[in-house]
């Protein structure tokens, strides 16, 4: 009944079934897109050099063990720096600029911490040419060096003077601020490492100097163990102790009584540390200290907790004498002092008010005054301005707290590695300024051992990137929020022993904050340049996770790269 | 991270949009989270310059091109065609640009909307006849620069949300290219719905806008943190959701980029900003007052 | 079944009869009856389907297209200034070669105001590529509606049946209504090739080119012209089913005719009885009715009036500047025709004023009395 009529043309209305992909747009551009990795200025500021970026990005997507695994390539120790390390990193952070700093130092507790310590392990490259070298030390200066120096393949002697590992780790930082549990297990897991652990071993004592010769290279840290002198009359009385060996008591698990009152001289982070031990020997506790607390050496946060568990601060004294007084307590005269001029360090210097003299009594008298160097038995060619220096010899590397550098744990464990890739080169007779030139993290002092894996056998080395500077961030894709406050132990409770103060984050804590990186030159998935392409020109390749452009159709209109959050996107002008 | 699906664009590259069009960028987003079992209606627009000449089309779902101002009714009639063939898995989508919502198609939307059709309307607001060349249309905000008023534009724009609100319609929302997973989530939440679905869709075109190429998704950020283009939504009418608490930074930080505001004296961007301000209290207050009502 | 209804009333029954599932309208006096008796049966569950009330007319006819498309049947009607607003939808609705069928009631435009019959609305939209037919009754009407749905569904063109206001579409009449079986029989489901398919994603209507739109165009008008020969054989499928036929045209007493008269609607049920007694009167006079008008039926009406030597044309409309639509056609058909006849063009009923018997007699009796050509339109001015 129904013809099927006109026309025969395949349509009867005009229906468009092709793909405007024919049309080549990228032709209309005259600039394209290309991306370009820049170094965060975190990782330029962690002696380590640690790829901090990469690690929170890897704890963000809960991928715990490789986000580890990112630290340990840098940084063999990341549970001991969680707790203590001054955390440059912050202070140099983008993000502090914007609102405030990522939680970076928690972090890598958190990672540390979340993993037990349990990961598969860092394996050692095959070394044809594996040497025997010897680390003197095994703190944290000679532990970094003797990790690095297994993984560079090489067979390592490591020589330990007191029975246990650990350095001022040990036998300095005191268990509420370090447990030895969590030392323990960071130890064990280098030692997993082909590394001989030669403990109880005191270089000329139970072994000579000229012994070591029988090691193709020699790294010395010693570190600074005698506590400085006073310099005073009646520091010789009984109740009047050196800091570092009442700490060292301490770390021994010694019976120490304290009388009801305890004073303790110094600023630094060892005056810190005895004061707040002192504390929870049940004794209340004074800090005096020639300068302000401006110029207190000590890392910030101990001051701050110190003061939150209730020392008490005197400033701009300092100890002239000791003595006892009547009823045999100790009676201490003090100097008052004020702030005039600067010395050679450009820190404020302390200058005595004449006939400004008063006394103060207490039970006990703490010195920290500062750490020395033991240089009983070292060469004299090894020895400038009492400390430990080791640039004119050959053979001889040093670092740690016995040469001429800052006394902080982050910077003894660089000055191992940086010495182990010393020695390797010097062992492969190659030169070292050009190749660190290679390694170097943004303009500091930074090496990355990462970096040198990856150059030093295959001659090829990765381009060396600019630091991503806080104008380059383009902070308007970032909601401004505030850290995540660390949990500490109940302040009635946080004295009653030694007991971890700080309680680290929770996994949902440790997620809110790594996701406030920046990720400074980095590329973490945010995919802003693949939804703001109008072309839809942008994807991400499956497998590789990485960016695919493409160039047919790209106009070179430049969103990509200033929707790029973290600078990673440029656009270059075609000729 | 969520990874993008690796589903081919339906929004296909080599379509003739300016550079950095803000447009194409909500476009790919919206048909994007819809997926292939969309039939879309476009209308006479920047959409229309977008979707390509034949035999060549951008758009990966069947389209289809209709008159200026009846994306609506396009759309409904047809949403009950396919309701009558039972095919009720394929969601019907109407672009259109301001001018074919604000102006020419108000009546159309308008008659749609009061009958409950089940469509979902995204009208990609670039504040002007783009197309045609940069002329006014009610969505063109105080003072801005347009070829047709090239002394800026002395009226303010129509508060179209609140038109919609009124018709008591299920779902409408305000969204912008700067925000694309919002977008997203309010085109998955639109499209379980029955009933007629509004989307006004902020959309900087840096031809019309005077601004460079390379910042349309940061004017958007703009607009919302600066309280311009707050991010909310409506349900049946009553009850507002404010999706996002702005930066509260001043209406000159997104003003002085464009070109079209450049010639703005200094009480013209205060009378912004009081404007501004004023819309947001207001705003707040319905939203305060939905939450303490309930349901 | 024989009932007594309106003419507005047949029309709804014929879209109830071909199961049409969409209906999109806007309400105008005299088109209500329709929409309201529609929305009676949606409500009741008479009539399955969806109503879309719409906002306007132009909502209502983008609807319609767009349902079409999709591939369902589809009915809108309207009147004078709602198919004046549906103008740009009704070019679209061609060039989308969408087969609705929409009833149009003629009712004068404005301005003047006014809703009493005149065919100019209709008219006014002949350019847009609708098929247009004429109806003189509310039975044809209902006819039409049905064989408008297997037209359309054939040639992919839109159809408008039109009627005028009040003479037929309020007028009540003895109405054949079908059975649904029949019809069932006579109309198969639509089957569109163009309409949407989600497996195929295609751009319905994109921009063409110049030449492609002129391809589009010519290909348009190809199927127009075959509606000729299809409007045709599906009156005769029709007749062979229902038992009633029209033809695209109709002729009464043309044989010995000297003279013709030519018209369109209810005037043509008028000038039958008007014919007769002009015959007794012994006047050779016969009527040609023009159902069919897009396309213009050229081939039969020439066949028709071949050796007619006056025409006379009765328009109840006026294309001001010109003359009467009906008759600029006509002369337009008959312009190469060998026996050059004097055609006549008179312009009666316009603003829905009577066509009376005697007012079909007087234009008669004035046409038999000339014998010289008259360009111009004469009005007929009776009160």
């Amino acid at each position: 009944m129904r013809k099927k009529s006109e026309p025969s043309f395949e349509f009867v209305i005009p229906i468009s079934y092709g793909s405007t992909e024919v049309i080549e747009t990228g032709k209309w551009g005259f600039q394209k897109p290309h991306t370009a990795f820049m170094t965060p200025p975190c990782q330029e500021a962690c002696p380590a050099g640690i790829n901090i970026p990469q690690f929170l990005y890897l704890s963000n997507e809960k991928r715990q063990d490789e986000a580890l695994l990112t630290i340990l390539r840098e940084n063999p120790l990341p549970g001991v720096c969680g707790r203590v390390c001054f955390h440059p990193c912050e202070a140099n952070c983008n993000r502090a600029q914007y609102d405030e700093s990522v939680s970076i130092h928690e972090m890598e507790r958190y990672v540390s911490d979340v993993r037990e310590y349990e990961i598969q392990d860092i394996q050692p490259l095959s070394n044809k040419d594996s040497r025997k070298v010897a680390v003197v030390g095994a703190g944290p200066a000679g532990l970094s060096c003797a990790y690095f120096l297994s993984i560079l393949g090489h067979q390592v002697t490591l020589l330990e003077a007191k029975k246990e590992p650990g350095g001022v780790m040990r036998w300095g930082i005191p268990e509420y601020r370090l447990p030895k549990s969590i030392l323990r297990k960071e130890i064990q897991r280098i030692l997993k490492l082909p590394i001989e652990l030669r403990t109880g071993v005191r270089v000329g004592k139970d072994i000579s100097f000229d012994e070591l010769s029988q090691f193709e290279a020699i790294f010395l840290s010693p570190g600074a163990g005698l506590n400085a002198p006073l310099s005073i009359e009646g520091e010789d009385l009984k109740r009047v102790w050196r800091g570092g060996d009442f700490l060292e008591g301490i770390n021994r698990k010694d019976k120490i009584k304290l009388g009801k009152e305890t004073l303790v001289i110094g600023g630094g982070n060892t005056a810190m540390d005895v004061a707040r031990s002192a504390l929870r020997l049940g004794s209340t506790v004074t800090v005096a200290y020639r300068r302000t607390r401006n110029e207190m050496p000590a890392i910030k946060d101990e001051i701050d907790e110190a003061e939150e568990e209730g020392i008490r601060f005197e400033f701009l004294i300092q100890p002239v004498k000791v003595s006892l007084n009547k009823k045999k307590r100790l009676r201490i005269t003090f100097q008052r002092m004020k702030l005039r001029g600067f010395d050679q360090t450009q820190r404020p210097k302390a200058i005595p008010m004449r006939g400004e003299f008063f006394t103060l009594e207490t039970d006990h008298l703490i010195t920290a005054v500062g750490e020395q160097v033991d240089l009983s038995w070292m060469p004299k060619e090894l020895i400038k301005n009492n400390l430990l220096d080791a640039g004119s010899t050959s053979k001889i590397f040093a670092g740690g707290d016995a040469v001429d550098q800052p006394r902080t744990i982050v910077t003894a464990i660089a000055s191992g590695k940086k010495a182990a890739i010393s020695m390797d080169l010097y062992l492969r007779g190659e030169d070292p300024d050009v190749i660190f030139s290679k390694i170097r993290v943004g303009n500091k002092s930074s090496l990355s051992m990462e970096t040198y894996l990856e150059g030093r056998d295959s001659g090829r080395w990765p381009e060396v990137n600019e630091v991503v500077s806080y104008q380059q961030i383009n902070t308007l894709y970032f909601e401004p929020s505030r850290r995540v406050r660390l949990r500490k132990r109940h302040p009635q409770k946080v004295l009653k022993d030694f007991s971890e103060v700080n309680l680290g984050y929770n996994s949902e804590e440790a997620m809110l904050s790594a996701s406030r990186c920046f990720f400074c030159g980095t590329c973490n998935n945010c995919y802003n340049c693949y939804y703001f392409c109008p072309e839809g020109a942008i994807s991400f390749d499956p497998v590789q996770g990485t960016r695919v452009v493409d160039f047919i159709h790209c106009k070179g209109c430049g969103t990509c790269a200033k929707a790029c959050p973290r600078n990673v996107v440029k656009m270059e002008a075609l000729s | 991270m969520v990874i993008p699906d690796q589903q081919p664009n339906l929004l296909r590259p080599g379509h003739a949009a300016c550079a950095g069009c803000g447009l194409a960028i909500g476009m790919k987003l919206v048909l994007q989270t819809m997926g292939p079992r969309t039939i879309a209606v476009i209308v006479p627009s920047c959409e229309g310059a977008i979707g390509g000449v034949y035999p060549n089309t951008s758009y990966g779902v069947p389209t289809i091109h209709s008159a200026f101002e009846i994306a609506a009714p396009t759309a409904a009639g047809i949403a009950n065609a396919l309701k009558i063939q039972g095919k009720d898995d394929i969601q019907v989508l109407a672009f259109a640009g301001d001018g074919g919502t604000f102006d020419i198609g108000l009546a159309s939307l308008s008659g749609a909307t009061k009958n409950n059709e089940d469509i979902l309307y995204v009208c990609l607001d670039n504040e002007a006849y783009m197309n045609t060349g940069i002329q006014v249309s009610s969505a063109t905000p105080s003072y801005a620069w347009t070829r047709t008023t090239p002394e800026g534009n002395p009226h303010r724009k129509k508060n179209i949300m609140e038109i919609m609100a009124a018709h008591y319609n299920p779902y409408s929302a305000t969204a912008t290219i700067g925000f694309p997973r919002d977008l997203q989530q309010k085109i998955t939440k639109a499209k379980s719905i029955r009933g007629t679905k509004f989307i006004h869709t902020l959309v900087p075109c840096p031809t019309g806008w005077r601004t460079p190429s390379d910042i349309s998704p940061e004017l958007s950020i703009l607009a919302v943190e600066t309280k311009v283009f707050p991010l909310y939504e409506v349900e049946d009418g009553k009850r507002y959701t404010i999706n996002h608490e702005p930066r509260n930074l001043s209406v000159q930080e997104y003003l002085l980029k464009q070109g079209r505001f450049r010639h703005l004296k200094e009480e013209q961007i205060r009378q912004i900003q009081m404007d501004v301000d004023e819309e947001w209290k207001k705003l707040k207050h319905r939203a305060c007052h939905s939450r303490s009502k309930g349901k | 079944m024989k009932e007594f209804m309106t003419g507005n009333e047949a029309v709804a029954q014929a879209v109830k009869l071909c199961r049409t599932p969409l209906i999109a309208a806007y309400p105008i006096t005299p088109q209500t009856a329709i929409y309201e008796k529609l929305s009676d049966w949606e409500a009741s569950g008479k009539l399955e389907g969806i109503m879309m009330r719409t906002e306007s007319e132009h909502s209502a006819m983008a609807s319609c297209i767009a349902a079409s498309l999709t591939g369902v049947r589809t009915f809108t009607a309207t009147s004078s200034q709602g198919l004046a607003l549906m103008h740009e939808m009704l070019h679209f609705a061609a060039g989308c070669r969408a087969p609705v069928v929409m009833v149009n009631v003629n009712r004068l435009l404005a301005a003047p105001w006014g809703f009493w019959a005149d065919q100019l609305d209709s008219l006014s939209q002949r350019d847009t590529g609708w098929i247009q037919f004429y109806c003189e009754n509310g039975q044809e009407a209902l006819d039409s509606v049905i064989q408008a749905y297997q037209i359309a569904e054939q040639v992919y063109l839109p159809v408008m049946v039109s009627m005028e206001a009040f003479f037929v579409s309020h007028f009540m009449e003895t109405v054949y209504v079908p059975e649904q079986e029949q019809v069932d029989r006579f109309l198969p489901p639509i089957d569109l090739p163009h309409k949407f398919d989600i497996d195929k994603p295609g751009f319905l209507v994109p921009v063409v080119s110049s030449e492609l739109y002129r391809k589009y165009k010519q290909m348009a008008q190809v199927s127009m012209d075959s509606v000729k020969e299809i409007a045709v054989r599906v009156d005769q499928e029709f007749k062979k089913e229902f038992g009633r036929g029209y033809g695209i045209l109709e002729a009464m007493m043309l044989e010995d005719a000297e003279v013709v008269l030519v018209t369109a609607g209810s005037i043509t049920s008028t000038a039958r009885l008007a014919i007769k007694d002009l015959r007794k009167q012994g006047n050779k006079i016969g009527l040609l009715k023009l159902r069919l008008f897009r396309p213009f039926p050229r081939e039969g009406v020439q066949q028709a009036l071949r050796g007619k030597k006056k025409i006379a044309v009765i328009d109840r409309n006026i294309s001001l500047g010109s003359g009467g639509i009906f008759c600029q056609e006509l002369r337009a058909a008959l312009v190469h025709s060998p026996d050059h006849p004097l055609t006549f063009s008179y312009i009666a009923g316009i603003g829905g004023t009577d066509v009376t018997p005697e007012v079909i007699q007087k234009i008669a009796l004035d046409v038999i009395a000339r014998s010289e050509p008259i360009d111009q339109p004469m009005w007929i001015m009776e009160e």
